[in-house]
């Protein structure tokens, strides 16, 4: 490890941590430095959260010590290290959905009055946080239910500010933001960077750590890797620490389709409130439509309403020439439409976490491995084995309950609980989210070979190199309107971030085809 | 290594803790009534049998009960449930006593769980406000005039005939048994049931109609009240309006106790009917002991408190 001339602010000297007698952590050194971005890489499993529980006093080591500013510190409290300056902002969401934007702020240190919440002054500390963050358009006296995911994120970051942090821990902070936030949280970082501050940043994007980090560690099986300066090592190498092993194609190919396919999914002019209106598309056998744009433009209300979740949904939907709006769940999955939704957030709409896998699984295709209102356990072990098997999900044993499981994992589970129905079609809320670059391979690959076997494929991402890798079409939407669809070479970054902010495209990308809005 | 871990993890602790708990408790009684009377009353098989017949009104409830919580669920309308249908039963019945309670209360759970599927209301309030609604009900069949609540003679050999020495309530509360069990392990409905106490969410995300399994459940809830009802009416000779009283509070007890997540989604059937016995026992050995009520009272409420301490605690994943 080479030792740059400024003092460590904080750093671990042979750090173990292991969760019965499985190390998650084993002898890391690891060192930050002030006024730096640091970016810590790695799979799911690599002992990244473990490492970051450690700093920010979660959890306590096994062995090894901490140092902040040379001096040792054993946390025993995120208070504790709160007190020390180091705050974190986690992955998992932490703001309480049912409190204001202000109260969620200054949750912990409220400002008071005569032993009572200064609500006026609250409101000005938030504001000022969020204006720091640049969210001025949140207002502070908004439920953060009712904020779209990217906004919640921002304000989770603007609390973090508001207790002062000197080490600023993001931990997959970006991963629900949409490209205009990601652009300002950029921005904001560099800016506390200067003033001084180290942030320790997680990510499963590479071109953000690029684009963001000035140093970058790298960590592979609760092993430390290494650590370099930014654009000492290239993109290959970078991943080929991570996951010890060569990936040369992340991206399974794209067929190449002599006339357009079949369509099996018809889109008729679907409209819904002031959320949607006037979507028509078609969705080929085979073919992956990929939805782009900002978040929060329309995409999940799209897969919401065809797969019959919301009410009141105007147009119509045509599959397989057969017309009729879908009513609801239940009839989205009947034979006649074949539908299966990966739902936005696995945790609590994809999965019962406290069950077993093989129960996650088998949940939808329970009728017809029942014979006479009785499971047929033969039947439901052997789904569920070739389930495993097929997505090579990493279980110990299927009976073990699905929370136990890593995120890319889990979302592996909820894929092979629609495989087992055979669905025809399959609509993705950004299936990704927070899963290892490994895992994120494979799930691409499986899609590519599930629209070769004949499913047609709608996929919501927030990441556009997603976009540009795996679909065939990309729908670009833009207050609730299909804005352009780009079709095979004009899908490029520059043409999906032109067309989210509704701006002509350049001369050398220009539009495949273009649709009215 | 299998085996090993699958036999550790088929004792399951409520299980296990009721258990011990459960001789605890015949131990203790037998010891006094040793010193007192020099007598041996708790292990006979009169006095044993006995107590499974009583426990079985409570057992049938619990059973009931347990559907809902699973669920994430909860039943308060059972007292008036109870009541209301072995009062219709008794009064109405005639022949077709027994089925016409069983109706009363199909339908009152269904009602139940249209309120609570389709009309959202939370289940706590809306089967609270049932349970008040069936009491005006009562009230005004029985303000007035007074009709028959003596049980036919179908009710009274269900309820206090026995078949070789056993009791034809427990009996009953045997069939229920097995049926609730082998529905919550190998039917797709006990499934869903487990999978909505989880996450209700993805359930309806799947593709799955979940308001029907929570109409069909509630449904399930009050109709088991209904027969325990006219077991309990049988029993006592008469169906009267404080009939159901001594049985919510137990019943849920009982499924607590079992170890069933009164959040919803875990729990075993087994652990319900030893919660069930250990409730029952408890209060007749303390009865035995006469112990003044107040003094009973509060072992009752401290046990349960410890019971659940002992492991209702971190017994869910942490996620």
């Amino acid at each position: 490890m080479n030792e740059p001339e400024s003092p460590s602010l904080l750093e671990l000297r042979g750090v173990s941590k292991s969760y019965g007698g499985v190390a998650a952590l084993s002898k890391v050194d690891f060192s930050t430095h002030k006024a730096s971005i640091h970016a810590v890489l790695g799979e799911n499993g690599a002992g990244k959260s473990t490492l970051i529980k450690i700093i920010s006093g979660v959890i306590a080591p096994d062995e090894g010590t901490v140092l902040v500013d040379g001096k040792p510190a054993s946390f025993d409290s995120p208070q504790a290290a709160n007190a020390a300056g180091i705050v974190s902002v986690f992955q998992e969401l932490s703001v309480l959905p049912d409190l204001s934007v202000a109260d969620n702020i200054s949750i912990t240190r409220p400002p008071t009055r005569l032993g009572l919440i200064d609500h006026r002054e609250q409101r000005r500390r938030a504001e000022e946080l969020l204006a720091r963050v640049g969210c001025e358009d949140v207002n502070p006296r908004a439920r953060v239910r009712d904020l779209p995911l990217s906004r919640r994120q921002m304000v989770e970051i603007a609390k973090a500010l508001g207790r002062d942090p000197k080490l600023l821990i993001l931990d997959e902070a970006t991963s629900a933001l949409t490209a205009a936030d990601v652009d300002r949280v950029y921005k904001i970082l560099h800016r506390l960077r200067d003033e001084g501050m180290a942030l320790l940043y997680i990510s499963h994007r590479m071109h953000e750590i690029e684009e963001l980090a000035d140093t970058i560690s790298v960590f592979r099986n609760g092993q430390f890797i290494r650590t370099f300066a930014k654009g000492a090592c290239s993109d290959e190498e970078i991943v080929q620490m991570m996951i010890g092993r060569d990936v040369s194609n992340v991206y399974p190919p794209k067929p190449v389709r002599e006339t357009p396919p079949e369509p099996e999914l018809e889109v008729k002019s679907i409209g819904w409130t002031d959320r949607l209106f006037d979507i028509s598309f078609k969705v080929g056998k085979g073919e992956i439509v990929g939805l782009g744009g900002l978040d929060g433009q329309g995409q999940r209300e799209i897969l919401l309403a065809l797969f019959g979740v919301l009410r009141n949904v105007t147009g119509t939907i045509a599959i397989e020439g057969k017309e009729g709006l879908v009513s609801s769940p239940v009839a989205a999955t009947r034979p006649s439409k074949s539908m299966a939704l990966i739902p936005e957030d696995r945790k609590t709409e994809g999965l019962m976490l406290p069950m077993s896998i093989a129960d996650n699984i088998t949940l939808t295709a329970l009728s017809w491995l029942s014979r006479r209102f009785v499971i047929d356990r033969t039947a439901e072990n052997n789904a569920v084995e070739a389930m495993v098997e097929k997505l090579k999900i990493k279980v110990g044993s299927t009976n073990d309950p699905v929370a136990t499981l890593s995120g890319g994992n889990q979302q592996k589970v909820v894929i092979a609980k629609w495989l087992l129905t055979g669905a025809r079609i399959l609509l993705l809320n950004d299936p990704t989210r927070g899963i290892d670059v490994g895992t994120k391979e494979e799930i691409y690959r499986l899609l590519r070979e599930l629209a070769d076997a004949g499913t047609s494929i709608l996929l919501y991402s927030t990441d556009y190199d997603e976009l540009i890798g795996c679909c065939d079409r990309v729908l670009i939407l833009y207050g609730g309107r299909i804005v352009r669809t780009l079709e095979g070479d004009a899908i490029t970054e520059t043409n999906i971030v032109a067309s989210s902010f509704n701006l002509p495209l350049d001369e050398a990308g220009a539009p495949a085809a273009e649709t009215a809005s | 290594m299998k085996p090993v871990s699958q036999i550790v993890r088929s004792i399951d602790k409520p299980l296990l803790f009721a258990g011990i708990f459960i001789i605890a408790i015949l131990v203790v009684g037998t010891a006094y009534t040793l010193i007192v009377d020099g007598t041996m009353t708790l292990l006979s098989p009169t006095y044993l049998i006995l107590q499974l017949k009583v426990a079985s009104f409570l057992g049938i409830v619990a059973a009931g009960m347990m559907i809902v919580v699973l669920m994430g669920h909860i039943d308060l309308s059972v007292p008036w449930t109870i009541a209301a249908s072995a009062m219709l039963a008794t009064a109405w019945g005639g022949p077709f006593a027994i089925p016409l309670g069983l109706g009363v209360g199909l339908a009152i759970g269904l009602f139940n769980g249209i309120g609570v599927a389709y009309l959202r209301v939370p289940s706590m309030i809306f089967t609270l406000g049932v349970n008040v609604m069936l009491r005006g009900f009562m009230v005004m069949l029985t303000g007035g005039f007074s009709p028959s609540s003596v049980p036919t003679p179908a009710m009274l050999a269900l309820a206090k005939g026995d078949i070789f020495g056993i009791p034809n309530p427990v009996i009953v509360w045997v069939l229920v048994s097995l049926g609730i069990a082998f529905m919550l392990t190998r039917t797709p409905f006990g499934r869903y049931i487990y999978s909505i106490g989880n996450s209700e969410a993805a359930v309806y995300l799947s593709g799955i109609n979940s308001r029907l399994v929570l109409v069909g459940s509630f449904a399930l809830c009050s109709t088991l009240c209904a027969l325990s009802g006219i077991l309990i009416a049988g029993y006592s000779s008469k169906a009267f309006q404080a009939m159901g009283d001594p049985y919510l509070l137990p019943s849920i007890a009982a499924v607590v106790i079992g170890g069933t997540s009164i959040l919803g989604g875990s729990g075993k059937y087994s652990g319900v009917v030893a919660g069930t016995i250990l409730i029952v026992l408890l209060q007749s050995v303390l009865s035995v002991m006469q112990m003044p009520e107040a003094g009973r009272q509060i072992i009752y409420g401290v046990v349960i408190a410890a019971m659940l301490l002992a492991y209702g605690r971190g017994s869910r994943l942490r996620v």
